[in-house]
């Protein structure tokens, strides 16, 4: 088994808000100027992950299913005449590097998954074996337009960002993964931020062989 | 600062790969052969558009198709994965890709057909993937555009370094579509010219291309037998300074490669570059290469293959062991001198004498992603 205590949380849940509408609330949040061409989930994301102060030797775990699902549409829409400002930008994991570019902050172990039934129990795997003393697990999504009519985009957007450590002290939470034989098992990025918000414990498989826990002290 | 490498090692046990020449082995001897598999293609297929360099495979075209037209090249690949219950608990199936079916969502804004959706996000990819190969759920997917492949190694070690998997498959592709060569168009670095890794020219330019690849690890037991091949030591670094441009000092290739010197102490190496004929990266990548493993002689194959973008760590494994099986590492194929640095190999050489190979990729973002293969 391996384990982390959760040494702080920071969520964003900001409904319906338009990202122009998420540009202007969260713009201080950035330096002066760089948020002019940031998508809705890289200004929640970077609100989030700032508050973290996220360092060199940290390992940065990103989860996402959809991601920039706004600059995707916009993108795909600009053929014939290709943007390359909106290629770069949907490109995953595009939300975590306009927040970290932003910061100017380098980052050595940055491991971006997707994903759906077992993202959540893939990306907490790769936080909790991490080898760096903290470890900061993030995601997250932003709503959709017209891909999102077609399934193909986040019918929500939401953030979230964890500070996971060694260190039992003054712990919010435990997150723990054991290894199980069982062949099944999901837990989708929805239901972990929902149990995140209302601080609601965790004990199922999230994936084959993967046992997952979250304890609130 | 953390500046050690990950250094658990883990067995290679199996790796086959698919270009635009083929598998692995009809890929290194094309590659010796000095041929290029770049051909001027329009760069959005059947819509048109400049001629830019693309190195497809065989048989399958620019355009989309619903199911995707590679799905016949994964499952050729998919063949030659050593049987095991993969996708279970105990045999975790890492899967990474930069654009999954992304060109699926591309060929339905264009055309309004809805079956293409079926295919267009990065779950609907790999569970039609999944599906098709007979994979159970137990499927890790990283995006990490061209370092993906690497994370996928990395991933699959800690996994079965912490006990959490018997055996872990690495599976890696990145097929063209017109989402990606217009991207890459519009950024002006796919253009009319064939690249030339590391060659000191005025003008840089990336050709593109088809790939897919597998890995299948072990834990590494005792000392490896002959002839096996062992990941010795892995490093990443994430320099987050500016989306498509490298730090101009070159840190973060330095960071990514310093804490392998150590792992490479006293072993006999040479080094598979990523190059893919960007005139920066190129210059900053050959000269910290050269400055850090100056014995070491660099080759790089995109200026034949193409970027075969976030499978390129896992298609050009594939072919390193082919290599090393054949006795004949290729050279840095599209490029002549003068070159950046002058451990740049032009040309084919003996990998007699070599016991270790040095596998590098990068990044948007200034991503960075290096193995260490020991062997014999």
């Amino acid at each position: 088994m391996v384990e982390r205590y959760l040494q702080a949380i920071h969520c964003e849940q900001p409904g319906l808000e338009e990202p122009a509408a998420t540009r202007e609330r969260l713009r201080d949040a950035f330096p002066k100027g760089a948020t002019r061409r940031m998508t809705q989930l890289g200004l929640l994301l970077g609100s989030v992950l700032n508050k973290l102060s996220p360092g060199e030797d940290d390992t940065l775990v990103y989860a996402s299913v959809y991601a920039e699902s706004r600059a995707l549409e916009e993108y795909l829409v600009s053929f014939p005449s290709a943007s390359p400002t909106l290629f770069q930008t949907s490109i995953h994991p595009s939300a975590v590097q306009q927040a970290m570019i932003a910061r100017q902050q380098p980052v050595r172990h940055f491991f971006p998954h997707t994903g759906r039934a077992q993202l959540v129990a893939h990306a907490v795997q790769s936080a909790l074996l991490a080898f760096t003393p903290r470890s900061i697990l993030c995601g997250g999504e932003e709503r959709g337009t017209w891909l999102r009519e077609r399934g193909a985009a986040s019918d929500s957007s939401f953030a979230f960002a964890l500070a996971l450590s060694s260190d039992s002290t003054g712990a919010l939470a435990k997150l723990s993964l054991a290894p199980t034989d069982r062949d099944e098992g999901e837990l989708t990025l929805g239901e972990f931020f929902a149990a995140l918000t209302e601080r609601r414990p965790l004990n199922q498989s999230a994936a084959p062989g993967l046992w997952l826990t979250l304890n609130w002290q | 600062m953390t500046t050690t490498a990950d250094v658990s090692p883990v067995r290679i046990e199996a790796a086959q790969c698919r270009t635009a020449f083929g598998d692995a082995d009809a890929t290194c001897a094309a590659l010796v052969a000095g041929e290029r598999a770049l051909q001027p293609r329009p760069v959005l297929g059947s819509q048109g558009g400049d001629p830019v360099p693309l190195a497809l495979a065989p048989g399958r075209s620019l355009d989309e198709t619903a199911p995707p037209n590679w799905i016949s090249v994964v499952k050729a690949l998919a063949a030659e994965i050593p049987p095991a219950a993969w996708g279970s608990a105990r045999y975790p199936v890492f899967v990474t890709s930069s654009n999954f079916g992304v060109g699926s969502l591309y060929a339905f804004q264009r055309t309004q057909v809805t079956e293409h959706l079926q295919y267009g996000t990065p779950f609907a990819t790999v569970e039609f993937l999944r599906q098709q190969l007979g994979w159970g759920t137990n499927v890790a997917v990283l995006s990490h555009a061209c370092v993906s492949a690497h994370l996928g190694l990395m991933c699959a070690t800690r996994a079965l370094q912490a006990g959490f998997a018997d055996r872990a498959l690495v599976f890696s592709f990145d097929f063209l579509s017109p989402f990606v060569t217009g991207g890459f168009h519009a950024l002006k670095i796919l253009n009319a010219g064939f690249p030339a890794p590391y060659a000191a020219r005025e003008t840089g330019s990336i050709g593109l291309g088809d790939g897919a690849a597998f890995a299948v690890l072990g834990r590494a037991t005792g000392s490896a037998p002959g002839g096996a091949f062992t990941i010795a030591a892995q490093s990443l670094h994430n320099e987050m300074h500016h989306f498509t441009a490298n730090r101009a000092d070159g840190a973060g290739f330095s960071a990514c490669l310093a804490p392998l010197v150590t792992a490479a102490a006293g072993r006999r190496l040479w080094v598979k570059g990523h190059g893919t004929g960007t005139i920066e990266a190129g210059r900053l990548e050959a000269e910290t290469l050269a400055s850090l493993f100056p014995k070491a002689p660099l080759v790089s194959w995109k200026g034949s293959l193409g970027h075969t973008l976030g499978s390129c760590g896992l298609v050009e494994l594939a072919i390193v062991l082919a290599a090393l099986r054949a006795g004949r590492a290729p050279g840095t194929v599209g490029a002549t001198a003068p070159f950046f640095a002058d451990t740049v190999a032009a040309e084919s050489f003996s990998t007699a004498g070599f016991d270790s190979v040095l596998l590098t990729s990068n990044a948007f973002g200034g991503a960075h992603a290096a193995c260490l293969l020991r062997h014999g």
